[in-house]
């Protein structure tokens, strides 16, 4: 069965932030294509960390990094949810006939 | 059997596959009535490109929010569709996100339909018996 590229990409992007180092945030690896232009801040500054932080259990300092980062979770969590749900249904909707007939 | 080409020309690809199989059971009338209510109702997939792109000018998010996806459509507002790899992402992805949302809608306007007309009736198992009343 074929994954929807959504749902690939925010397992991927959730695994990635279960596998940020959180420990020395001097110089930390950013695959932020904003950052790779040489711009050193923008609003989503922080979110993976903050998450990342959020998943250790250090609520203080994740809110300190970004204040979304819960808010993230619970709607990157919601919407895979969703997505699985829809593997099915976006399906082509003549199967269900040809099978009952 | 309503010809999706003849009431819903616009469609393309896996969303008029879709269409079609709706619309396989129905007659010329349900399929007028279908095809007028799901033409107000869809989103155009060319709509959600051109606000995913406006994403790179500091509004991301906008179709997700257009889509439906409020919550989505925060979070990408408030971080730059999350430091542009998510609207990069969607754009990508565009297509499905279109049809995805239009899959949906083409549900809610069966079940509306449902509630004026019996489907059913529609279907070749049930002809015979409108044809003895």
């Amino acid at each position: 069965m074929k994954l929807p590229f959504e749902l690939l990409f925010w397992i991927l992007a959730l695994l990635g932030i279960a596998g940020i180092d959180v420990g020395s945030d001097a110089s930390h690896f950013s695959i932020c294509p904003l950052d790779q232009l040489g711009i050193s801040w923008c609003p989503g500054c922080g979110l993976g960390r903050s998450m990342k932080l959020l998943l250790v259990g250090e609520f203080r300092a994740s809110w300190a990094m970004h204040p979304l980062g819960g808010f993230a979770f619970l709607v990157i969590g919601h919407r895979i949810v969703e997505l699985i749900l829809n593997i099915k249904r976006t399906k082509h909707y003549g199967k269900r006939i040809k099978a009952s007939s | 059997m309503a010809n999706v080409l003849k009431h819903l020309p616009e469609l393309e690809g896996m969303e008029l596959g879709y269409i079609q199989g709706i619309l396989k059971n129905m007659d010329e009338e349900q399929a007028t009535l279908f095809a007028q209510v799901y033409r107000a109702r869809r989103k155009d997939n060319q709509m959600v490109l051109v606000l995913c792109l406006i994403g790179f000018f500091g509004f991301a998010g906008l179709h997700r929010f257009i889509l439906g996806q409020i919550g989505l459509g925060i979070l990408y507002l408030l971080t730059l569709g999350l430091c542009f790899i998510g609207t990069i992402v969607d754009l990508v992805n565009y297509k499905s996100l279109a049809y995805e949302y239009n899959v949906k809608v083409a549900h809610e306007t069966l079940s509306l339909m449902s509630v004026n007309y019996e489907l059913k009736s529609a279907t070749p198992k049930n002809e015979g018996n409108e044809a003895d009343k």
